[in-house]
This record gives structure tokens, sequence and C-alpha cells, in this order.
């Protein structure tokens, strides 16, 4: 009988992350870029080089025009995201608890979710404005819904024999949801937040829509309107960085308060 | 305390699942419950607790809960039920919060664990226990309340057999003169545990045989119990052997 | 947004026009104005007709471009683009369009026609552009939402909106864009390319819409002996030709059709007024010199030539 080593059939199936391989894409990436623009293969006004967009950024920087546009843009996203992490928070808990609250409010987030918040602009300034109010909204509204869903979704996926453990030791019912239901939602918040983080982004330059004159999103849609696509990548550039910041962020937060996962 | 039950009957939906059946725990008594498969144990124990309303009949308590009692009934879970985002002295303090001083919690709790073996780990998380380190948390948050009676569904079933065996012991010396109701499907656990064990039908589960256990806990672990309690299973399996391969053919409803 | 003011190209191309010059022309339709331009300057169409904005006047400073022909003005007698005040700004005195310097105006963004006509009106008024606090909203429903609830004082909108605001007493009318300044609403434009290499084809191409705009002109651009604008039984049969390409009913092209010169011939002084506007505001680059992107030798008899 001839002999044969067993060969290992696990194999694969187990991404793990590579350290540093996200900036040595972002590296290549934007060495390619370069490298386009420098060979004259498109034109600048189609396709600046990052170096223009990182001189035009630069410059933002030295007159303060790029301070102006970040506190807008990080007020209105600060502002709306918490009103609508909060209410989305306090809704999906309630969908999660009250039979009632399941009964009228799911049905309703799921018909007001798909609902196109820009094409709501328009009766958000009639009935807000066109100060910081209906961007706030803007940004809440397109929060909220994802934010409750997820949440309601955490509550249901915190196991049942855990509140029973908690009414048969008779604690109230305020302490019930502050101990058990909040922290055990809690993973679905995380994942509620991380969601509407980009959608806040997303809506900011919809939001800077309205009557905005310093903001990245306004950056960007002027520089649209202007032809200025050097100032048009330098807001994208600033939005993505934003939105990897914000991300970051979200994810120190989330090792520390679930660290018990 | 004693726990008094009439008439007690219980159905999901239409489905029978328990009684209707009588029962008294008296105080300090140790009663085990046993049955077939899907009978109606956790039912009944979900009722003692106030867990469940029953469809039919009461339970009601007699005479008065000790003093520094915080809650009358503890139960202790198959599943252990901890928190999983606190450690083991914020589980075990949950119960007691809001209900005491905090120094006091401090001191309750850190007795608690001493008294289960759980002080070194007070500040661990449950995923970082073995499944017997966390029952023992289970228990040590039951017995943190100080209370009249408690009890336990299925608490070894989760655990392996040796594991089963320390803690076993353990609980046995922990609740020492304490009202326990100890549900199990484990026919040697329950005579080792119990003064009395009660024998409940297939669904709905009725009370078909009551049997006294003449050895003193405190002797159950010496070598000349062994036979009378192997002789005391061996009846009960007698008893039950006809219901349980019925549950298992029949199988869920 | 006034597709009706390329109504010479459909005209053309119904008619025949391109044929007889021996092209075979292929319309192609944009959204919005700045990718007519990329198109063109990028060599993905030949010709295009949009509006002036800062962005046109940034596309077209790079060289690329070069406008050859006009598309529609405004025109003294043919009401087209309106100034409107919110209501409760003209009862606190909002009456007319000289008393809009110091007031909020409704604009869609920087830039764009409605701050070209603003800035158009602040020069005859001989006070800066920014006197005239422009508020951007980027769409026309915006604009309307805003100026409704009177969360600006003023707006500039297309004349058939502003009517129908004034009537149903949402808004007031205070006055027409073309009782109170020139204003070139856009161009026909090539690619500099076509312009060096393919003189012949642009020349054609300029004849056959110079036909398409004369056919406009002949019955679109009519008033009676009262000064009032009427249509015809004539209009018809290009009513229906704009019909077909817009989508738009008899009634809204009547509505919103714009005063097309029937040689195509541009008003050069306003665009280099226009530019110069704009490069004082910064937005529009200050290399960008109109000279080098508009073409005078196509179409003769352009108005007002700088010196
Ligand atoms: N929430 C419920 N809804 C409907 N039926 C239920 C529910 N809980 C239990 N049952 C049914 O009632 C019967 C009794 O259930 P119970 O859990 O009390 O049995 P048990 O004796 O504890 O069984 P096991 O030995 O499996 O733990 C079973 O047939 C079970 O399927
Ligand atoms: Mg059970």
């Amino acid at each position: 009988m001839s002999a044969r080593e067993v060969r290992l059939r696990a194999r694969g199936f187990a991404p793990r992350r590579l350290p540093g391989a996200g900036a040595v894409t972002a590296v290549c990436v934007f060495a390619a870029w370069e490298a386009v623009c420098r060979a004259g293969l498109v034109s600048p006004f189609a396709l600046p080089a990052p170096s223009r967009v990182l001189a035009v950024l630069a410059e933002m920087a030295l007159s303060g025009e790029l301070l102006a546009h970040l506190r807008a843009s990080l007020g209105r996203l600060a502002g709306g995201w918490a009103i609508g992490m909060l209410c989305g928070v306090l809704a999906g808990l309630a969908i999660g608890v009250s039979s009632l609250a399941r009964s009228v409010g799911l049905p309703l987030v799921s018909a007001l979710f798909p609902v196109p918040k820009i094409a709501l602009l328009p009766l958000l300034i009639l009935w807000l404005g066109i100060g910081e109010a209906p961007k706030l909204a803007t940004i809440a509204l397109g929060t909220f819904f994802p934010v409750a869903l997820s949440t309601a979704s955490g509550v249901d996926q915190i196991p049942r024999s855990l509140i029973r453990m908690a009414q048969s030791f008779d604690l109230p019912n305020r302490a019930i949801v502050l101990k058990v239901i909040l922290p055990g939602a809690l993973p679905g918040i995380f994942a509620g937040a991380r969601i509407s983080s980009s959608i806040a982004l997303v809506l900011l330059t919809a939001a800077e829509m309205i009557g905005a004159e310093y903001g990245i999103g306004a950056l960007v849609l002027q520089a649209g309107h202007l032809m200025r696509a050097d100032r048009l990548l330098a807001g994208v550039v600033l939005l993505s960085v934003l939105g990897v910041a914000i991300g970051a962020g979200l994810g120190a937060l989330e090792r520390r308060l679930l660290a018990w996962r | 305390m004693r726990l008094r039950a009439r008439n007690l009957a219980h159905a999901y939906d239409g489905l029978a699942a328990l009684g209707p059946l009588d029962l008294v725990v008296e105080a300090g008594e140790r009663l085990a419950i046993v049955g077939p498969s899907g009978c109606g144990k956790s039912t009944l124990l979900a009722i003692l607790g106030g867990l469940l309303r029953p469809s039919g009949g009461r339970v009601w308590f007699e005479g008065e809960a000790p003093s520094g009692s915080i809650v009358p009934v503890a139960y202790v879970f198959q599943d252990f039920a901890l928190l999983p985002w606190r450690t083991v002295a914020g589980n075990v303090a949950l119960p007691l919060e809001g209900r005491l001083p905090r120094t006091e919690i401090r001191a309750r709790v850190g007795a608690a664990l001493a008294r289960t073996g759980l002080s070194d780990f007070a500040g661990r998380f449950p995923r970082e226990l073995s499944g017997g380190m966390r029952q023992r948390v289970g228990i040590a948050r039951a017995l943190v309340v100080e209370p009249g009676v408690l009890l336990l569904d299925e608490p070894l079933s989760a655990l392996d057999a040796q594991t089963r065996e320390l803690l076993l012991e353990d609980i046995l010396g922990l609740t020492e003169g304490a009202t326990l109701v100890w549900v199990t499907h484990n026919l040697e656990e329950a005579v080792r545990v119990a003064d009395r064990v009660i024998l409940l039908s297939a669904r709905p589960g009725r009370i078909r045989a009551e049997i006294a256990v003449p050895v003193p806990a405190r002797e159950r672990n010496r070598p000349e119990a062994v036979p009378v309690l192997a002789r005391l299973r061996g009846e009960l399996w007698a008893l039950l052997r006809e219901d349980a391969r019925r549950a298992q053919t029949e199988g869920p409803p | 947004m006034t597709l009706v003011s390329s109504a010479p190209l459909f005209i053309a191309q119904e008619r025949g026009y391109y044929r007889e010059e021996g092209l075979d022309a292929e319309l192609v339709f944009f959204r919005a104005a700045q990718p007519v331009a990329v198109a063109v300057a990028a060599g993905e169409a030949d010709f295009g007709v949009t509006a002036f904005t800062a962005g046109f006047f940034n596309l077209a400073g790079q060289g690329a471009l070069k406008v050859i022909g006009a598309q529609s003005r405004e025109e003294p007698g043919f009401d087209f683009s309106a100034y409107l005040a919110s209501n409760a700004a003209f009862a606190n005195g909002l009456t007319g369009p000289e008393k809009l310097p110091g007031r909020s105006l409704a604009i869609t963004q920087h830039g764009s026609s409605f701050h070209i006509m603003a800035g158009l009106l602040a020069r005859k008024l001989g006070v800066e552009t920014k006197t005239i606090r422009m508020v951007p909203l980027e769409t026309l429903q915006n604009m309307q939402a805003a100026l409704k609830t009177g969360q600006v004082d003023a707006a500039i909108l297309p004349g058939h909106i502003a009517t129908e605001l004034d009537r149903a007493g949402e808004a007031e009318l205070i006055g027409w864009v073309h009782e109170w300044t020139p204003y070139a609403l856009g161009g026909l434009f090539t690619s500099t390319r076509n312009v060096e290499r393919r003189r012949g084809v642009v020349e054609a191409f300029v004849r056959a819409y110079q036909k398409g705009a004369r056919d406009y002109h002949a019955v679109m651009n009519k008033r009676d002996a009262g000064g009032k604008r009427i249509f015809e039984a004539d209009a018809e049969p290009v009513i229906a030709i704009i019909a077909k390409y817009t989508q738009a009913t008899p009634e809204a092209i009547k509505a919103g059709a714009p005063y097309i010169d029937p040689e195509g011939r541009l008003d050069v002084g306003n665009v280099y007024e226009q530019v110069a506007l704009l490069k004082e505001e910064k937005l529009v680059d200050a290399s960008v010199d109109p000279a080098r992107f508009i073409d005078l030798s196509f179409i003769s008899g352009h108005f007002n030539l700088p010196r």
C-alpha cells in the first residue's frame, strides 16, 4: 500500500486584515492618477492632478476658507446626526418593546424610509425656511430611519431569557430598559450609527443645496456649476476624509463600549 | 416560607401543557421535579416564580420571607441568563441595585462571590468564563438576594459531567437550609439533591408519583448512601420509562 | 431649462436644412447646461446651444470652445424672465427692481443665469453685484418655495411661472428683465478644433441654424399693433415641431417662448459685461478673455461690438 500524506483541505474563506494594505492602495491610486495627468492623457480641467487638488486644499486652508467650510459642515453633521440618532434610538426602543409602537411605528418607518429626502427639500423650505433648520432636518431625517430600524432589530436580538431574568428579580420596567434593553441593543444601535453616518455625509450635499454660503457640500455644488474640477475634487477629498475619520471614530467608540463581545 | 399551588393548570394556545395539580413546598424543604421531556416542568416552575400567568388555579406563599430578603423568590436558569456586557460582579449586583446603599451592595456582592468561589473573577466578562463558572455566577446572583424560595430550572443541564458533579456538591453546600424547587430530567441528580421527588406524567404534566429520599442531605455522598439512591433512581425510572418513550416517539406538537 | 431656446436646431432638423447643407446631424439632449459644453469641448459633439453661466465661461476660457452665434435674448416687448418680490417684501417697499440692492434674491447657484441677470441689473443701477444678497437654492422649486414663504425677498423666474405666482397672490411680479437690462441668454458654440480644421462644416451648420432661426422668428416673434405678443395660425407647425422635441404642450411652449434673433446674431458687448461682472465676484477665472472664445466670423451683423 502506498503512503499518502493527508492533504489539508480547510483552506481559505477566512479573510484577515492585511496591515497597511489600505494605505498602499491609496498611494498606488494617487500615483497612477498623478501619472495619467502628468502624461497629458486627460485635460487638466476634466481631471486635475492630485497635486493640483492638494494645492487647492492648501490655498483654501491658508485663506481660512477651508476652516469656514469644515466648521459649517461639521456643525450641520453633528447637529442633524445627533437629532436623528436620538429620535431613532428612542423610536427603535419603543418599537422593540411596545406592541402599540411596533404596530404603528414599523409600517410607518418602512413606508417613509425610502422617500428620497432630496425630494422633500421644497417642503422643508416651506416648513422650516432656508436657515440651518432645513439643513439639520434633512440630515436628521436621513439618519432617523436606519437608526430606528436597526435599534428595533437590536432589541429583537436580545435573548428573551435576559428580560425574564430581570423580571424574576422584580426589577422595575425603567431599570429593565436601561440595564438590559438599551445595552443589549447597543450592537444594533452601532450598526445604525455606522450606516447613518454615511447617509448623513451623502445628504450633507443635498442639505447644503438650500441657501448655504459655506460647507463642503456647498463647495462641491458650486465648484460643479463653475466647472472648477480642482475645487470639486478638493471637496470630494474632504468628504472622503470626513467619512474615514467618522468611521474610525465610531470604530474606536465601538471597541470601547462593546468590549464585552 | 411555604409555597402552595392549588388546581394549577396551563395551556399554550389551547395545547394543554400542565396539570391540573396541587402542590405544597414546605419551608426548608428541597423538592425535585422530574418528568419526561416536554411534560411541563419549566412551565410549572415559571408559574411558581411568577413569570407566567397560569390558565387555571393559583399559587401563593404562606409565612414570612427571611429578614434581609430582597426578592422572595429567586430563579436560576439553565442558560445562565447573564448580561454579557456586565462583569461577574456587575451581574451579581444587578438585583440589588437601587434597593440597597452602594457600600452594602459591594459588601453583599463580595460575600456572594467569595461563597461561590468567584472572588478572583469579579472583573471578568461572562464570555471569559467556562460554563461551570458562568452558572456559579447565576447561583451567586440568586443567593445574593437571600430569597425565601430558590427555583432552579435544569441548572446543570448545560454543563459537562465533571463540572456538573462538582457544582452539584457546591450548590448543596451553599443552599443548606434553604427552600428549593429543582427541576431536572436527570433522575440521579434528583435523588441526590432532594428530600422529596415529584414525578410528572407526560404532557399535560400531572403528579404521577411522589418519593421521599430517606437519606439526610449531609450524608448523600457517603458510600453507604449510594445503593439507596441507586434503588430510588431505579424506581423512578420504572415509573417514568413508558411516558418517556411516548414523549420521544410523539415528538413536539 | 428652456429647451424652447434650442428651437432653431429642431426646425432645421425637421425641415431638412442640415441635409440640404450636406450634413447628417443627430441631436443629443442633456438635462443640464454644463454637460453640453463639456461634450463639445471633448469632441463628443460638434455643436452646442446652451445658456451662459460662469461654468460655461470658465470652460470656454480654457480655449477649447468658440461661441459663434446667439441662442435667445431678452428683447424689449417680449416678456421672458421676471423679477418677483415676496408678498412680505413687497408690502415692505420692494415695489420695483430698482429697490433690489440690500435685499435677498433666490438663485439656483452662484454664477448661474439668475446670478448674471441680477449682476446686469446691479451694474445698470450703478451698484456692486454683491449688494444684492444671492441665496443659492439649487432648483426652481426651492426658489419658489422660499419666495412664497418670504424666506427670500425676491427671485428672478421664467415668465410663465412668475405670472402664475402673481395671479395666485403668492408673490408680486415687479418687473420684466427686458424692461431693465439687455441680456444675451446663451450661445451657439463649437469646438476650437472644428473652427480651425473643418471651417466648411461649421459654415454649413451655421447656415442651417440661421434658416431654422428665421423660420422661428417669422411666426414666433410676432406682436400685434398694441405691442402685445401674439401667436397666429402660422405658428402652429413650428409649435408642433418644438412640441415633438420638448414634450411640452402648445400652451406651455407659447408661455415659455423666448425671442430668438433671425440671424443668430449675438449681443457681444453684453457677453463681455457678463464675463466682467462674474470676474469681479471671482466666479470666473481672471484669465478668461471673451475676445478669445467668441468668433465673429461666421455670422455678420453681431450687435454691440466692443472696440
Ligand atoms: N411558549 C410556548 N408556546 C407554546 N407551547 C409551549 C411554549 N412553551 C412550552 N410549550 C410547550 O408546552 C409543553 C411543556 O413545555 P415545558 O417547557 O414546560 O416542558 P419541559 O418539561 O420543561 O420540557 P423539557 O424537558 O424539554 O425542558 C411542551 O410540549 C412545549 O412544547
Ligand atoms: Mg424545560
